[in-house]
């Protein structure tokens, strides 16, 4: 149950949490209304009264200020408008059913993440100096310093061009997703490609922080007491090392929301990140807003949830 | 147990069964070297798109990614068959001044509609459909709203001073009389346009669903055509199934149409690599393949599934006609000498991936394959000729002072950009003139260059339909709407508007000498035409798509393989 004080808490951060969106939706609203282009203009025809129809159906021939303050009174009923280039597509449960698909890989990836980046660390750390040391930290580097969107393609042309044709069509990994969420074979690559670097960072972290740890007296007294080492590890040192893991765990949680942009591209995955760089591209600027406004959303809330995972890691801190 | 060590067992059995959820993520495949002529069991039609479709309004539609999937879903009074011949639709014939459908002096046509087309929820089509769908688009104001602007009652309804076209009438059920202000031969290829303005749609589905939304669900995306839309789930994918009991021919054997859409049309080829697509290229994706990929398949075992067509665009470089170096009379020799100092094998390698993305352009600036093309190396502007070219800047400009500062227009993107880089160089090397670039974002090109602002410009034209006429009115006559030249010639004025009110077979003559005419005036130097490139599996029965169309789908079929 949450004291008052931690509802206060939560209810002052969701609120901070509701006016950066609308801050950043707002923001991106202006800016983009100053951009030169229009997602209605070709180079095929150019009929004025064609045009002038079609402005009027999305209000553009209105004041920018009553633009806005029709834009505003959409956002606050939870209506972000409809689709510039794809007309008669509602944007928000187009981006709500894109954000679950982006939150499955994404939420995948940072499990992936956590797990893969702990287990290197504390093996790293517990074998410090041994070529499982050199190895972890070697694997970490690799990780950390190759883009995703490498790692990515290169995971692409391995298992789903090289090991179909290696396997006759018998054993590969199937680009594009057939439906709206991806069967867990499928998002297991993505996953992987998205959380690696982070993982590697993880990874990085666990180990110094585990060194550390290692050297304490209390885990000397409970060497000392005759606890095997696994348990010395897993319950006495890991808890305590984790805590400089979770400091970072915010901004990756970010790094992998906005890496999602690439890495859905290249895998073919019907989510937000993919969302973001085809509305861009086909300059659609309403949903560039509603994407921006949901990318503020989820950034807000990855960033609460690790403030709050700090209550559960380290009981000293309290809402 | 130890919660710790249990967790530490989970994540290494998490481990192991990642690596083989990633080997197992999908089985199936298989050979597609044993194909026959039995069909297969599976009537699955699969094919990509890296973007949601725009709109299947007829009276909206301005995008040939939508009109790809509207041919299959509307019907018009006229349709254009697989060689893009004008065939009768839901008419009964081709209307014609021998069968009375066409009178004498060009400006009624009478259409006799069929009696047995029906709407895909059982209506019957009649000639009040027709018109009401012509009306509606016309009230509408799309894009394409202009192909009836010769319909009497056209200009009202576009001012807003009416709501329907008095040029419409029907005397019956089935006979629809469409009344002209003047003469247009090309009107009949307006009408065979189908897939935007013309296309029927039911007055009962666009009310119930509303005038905005109607097309957007499948309960209520009713039309005449062979296909109607199952399932949509926006931008990730749309399914077609055939209309029971379709009133046409041939009928439908392919049973669902699934359309994925792939932003990254490499991971879409990727997916055709694993048997996920029978093809790429439909739903006018055909230019959007990454000429990389193209190479590496032409150059693998599975070249054969490539086909390469003629698309409808040029792009030319274009020139002011009314001020600057290259303006009217006295600027001929230099835009000659600017057209015959381009290399365009060079151009065509470096630009267009060696000819996988498009083709010197030779035969005039009406795309090759269509009605108006002059021929392959017909265009002397299009020879390379650096001499000459020098000749004639050295005898027009010796001092190189008209053209010193010069810069080309053109508007970003890859294809562009590398036409200008290489147009850059190739002046510098051929005729020693500096051209700067400047690309200049997309509106803002287009504004400007509609205003005469540039002095030599990228510029290209898409044709809408297959009819000289698409282009001169556009383009090419006096104050035309898409020009930018500023270029004016009387004489072709002349030929253009004689040779718009003939019947498109004897004007195609006319068109051909006013081509001729900007040719003598050295009015534009080509540049190239489009190429579109399809990958299809072997399996996959039936006509080949062309310049416009992909195939119909209810002429598609799978064969066992």
């Amino acid at each position: 149950m949450l004291s008052r004080r931690a509802l206060i808490f939560l209810g002052e951060r969701l609120v901070l949490i509701a006016f950066t969106a609308v801050a950043v939706s707002s923001i991106v609203f202006f800016g983009v209304h100053q951009l030169p282009g229009s997602a209605f203009l070709s180079d095929r025809r150019i009929d004025p009264a064609a045009l002038a129809a079609i402005m009027h159906h999305y209000h553009l021939d209105l004041s920018l200020w009553d633009q806005y303050k029709l834009f505003v009174a959409g956002i606050v009923h939870g209506n972000l408008g409809e689709s510039l280039v794809n007309r008669g597509i509602p944007i928000t449960p187009l981006l709500l059913r894109e954000a679950s698909v982006s939150l499955e890989v994404g939420a995948t990836a940072l499990i992936f993440t956590i797990g893969l980046g702990m287990v290197l660390g504390v093996i790293a750390a517990i074998k410090q100096n041994t070529w499982v040391d050199y190895l972890a930290t070697a694997t970490s580097v690799i990780g950390y310093s190759m883009p995703n969107f490498v790692i990515a393609s290169v995971l692409v042309l391995l298992f789903a061009v090289y090991l179909y044709n290696w396997s006759g069509g018998v054993l590969y990994y199937e680009v594009g997703w057939e439906g709206t969420y991806g069967t867990p074979g499928q998002i297991l690559l993505p996953a992987f490609a998205l959380g690696f670097p982070y993982a590697s960072i993880v990874a990085r972290l666990t180990r110094a922080s585990m060194l550390e740890v290692l050297r304490q007296d209390y885990v000397r007294t409970a060497k000392a007491k005759g606890l095997s080492d696994r348990i010395v590890i897993i319950r006495h040192a890991l808890r305590n090392a984790l805590i400089p893991v979770v400091t970072i765990l915010g901004p990756l949680t970010i790094g992998i929301i906005t890496g999602s942009v690439v890495i859905e591209n290249i895998f073919g995955i019907p989510g937000l990140g993919k969302e973001f760089v085809q509305s861009i591209l086909s300059r659609d600027y309403n949903i560039v807003i509603g994407v921006f406004t949901f990318y503020a959303l989820a950034i807000g809330l990855a960033n609460l949830l690790v403030d709050l995972l700090y209550t559960v890691i380290d009981p000293r801190i309290r809402y | 147990m130890d919660r710790g060590v249990g967790a530490f067992r989970a994540l290494r059995s998490l481990a192991v069964v990642g690596a083989i959820g990633i080997l197992v993520a999908a089985c199936g495949g298989g050979s597609t070297a044993n194909q026959g002529t039995q069909l297969a069991a599976d009537q699955t039609l699969r094919f990509p798109l890296n973007d949601d479709i725009g709109s299947f309004d007829p009276a909206f539609i301005n995008a040939a990614v939508d009109a790809a999937f509207a041919q299959n879903l509307y019907d018009g009074l006229l349709k254009f068959d697989d060689n893009l011949n004008i065939v009768p639709d839901i008419a009964k014939e081709v209307p014609t001044t021998s069968n009375g459908g066409i009178s004498s002096d060009g400006l009624t046509y009478t259409f006799k509609l069929r009696n047995d087309v029906k709407f895909s929820n059982g209506d019957k089509v009649t000639a009040k459909d027709v018109i009401y769908s012509w009306n509606r688009a016309a009230k509408a104001q799309g894009d394409y709203a202009s192909d009836l602007d010769h319909v009497v009652g056209y200009k009202d309804v576009k001012g807003k001073k009416a709501t329907t076209m008095s040029g419409l009438t029907s005397s019956d059920d089935y006979t629809l009389k469409v009344q002209l202000t003047e003469a247009a031969g090309f009107f009949l290829t307006e009408v065979a346009f189908n897939t935007a303005v013309t296309g029927v749609v039911s007055e009962k589905a666009v009310t119930a669903g509303g005038e905005d939304t109607w097309w957007t669900k499948p309960e209520t995306l009713i039309g005449t055509g062979p296909y109607k839309m199952s399932a949509r789930t926006p931008k990730q994918s749309l399914d077609f199934v055939p209309v029971d009991n379709w009133w046409g021919s041939p009928k439908p054997v392919l049973k669902k149409i699934h359309v994925d859409i792939i932003a990254d049309l490499s991971s879409a080829i990727a997916k055709y690599d694993q048997n996920g697509f029978d093809n790429v290229g439909f739903g006018d994706m055909n230019g959007n393949i990454p000429p990389e990929d193209v190479l590496r398949i032409k150059a693998g075992p599975k070249s054969s599934e490539l086909k390469f067509i003629q698309k409808t665009r040029t792009t030319w470089v274009g020139f002011n006609y009314e001020k600057g170096p290259f303006a009217g009379t006295a600027g001929k020799d230099l835009r000659k000498a600017f057209s015959l100092a381009i290399d365009r094998t060079k151009l065509v390698d470096v630009a267009c991936s060696h000819g996988v993305t498009c083709s010197a352009a030779t035969g005039g600036l009406i795309s090759k394959g269509l009605r108006g093309y002059l021929g392959d190396n017909a265009d002397p502007l299009a020879k390379f000729d650096a001499a000459t070219a020098k000749q004639l800047l050295q005898s027009a400009d010796p001092n190189k002072t008209k053209i010193k500062g010069l810069v080309y227009q053109y508007n970003p993107g890859a294809f562009n950009k590398a036409i200008a880089e290489n147009l850059q160089s190739q002046w510098q090397d051929n005729l020693g003139v500096k051209v700067d670039l400047a690309a200049t974002e997309r509106q803002t090109f287009f504004q400007r260059r509609t205003k005469k602002e540039y002095t030599i410009f990228r510029h290209s034209w898409q044709a809408d339909y297959d009819h000289p006429q698409d282009w001169f009115d556009n383009l090419f006559i006096t104050d035309a709407g898409n020009g930018g030249t500023g270029y004016s010639n009387p004489q072709l004025d002349a030929l253009v508007k004689g040779a718009d009110a003939k019947k498109t077979e004897d004007a195609l003559a006319d068109y051909k000498k006013a081509s001729q005419l900007m040719i003598d005036d050295a009015a534009y130097a080509p540049l190239v035409y489009g190429v579109g490139v399809f990958l299809t599996k072997p399996y996959v029965k039936g006509p080949q798509p062309n310049a416009f169309n992909d195939p119909y789908w209810n002429e598609l079929s799978i064969l066992q393989h």
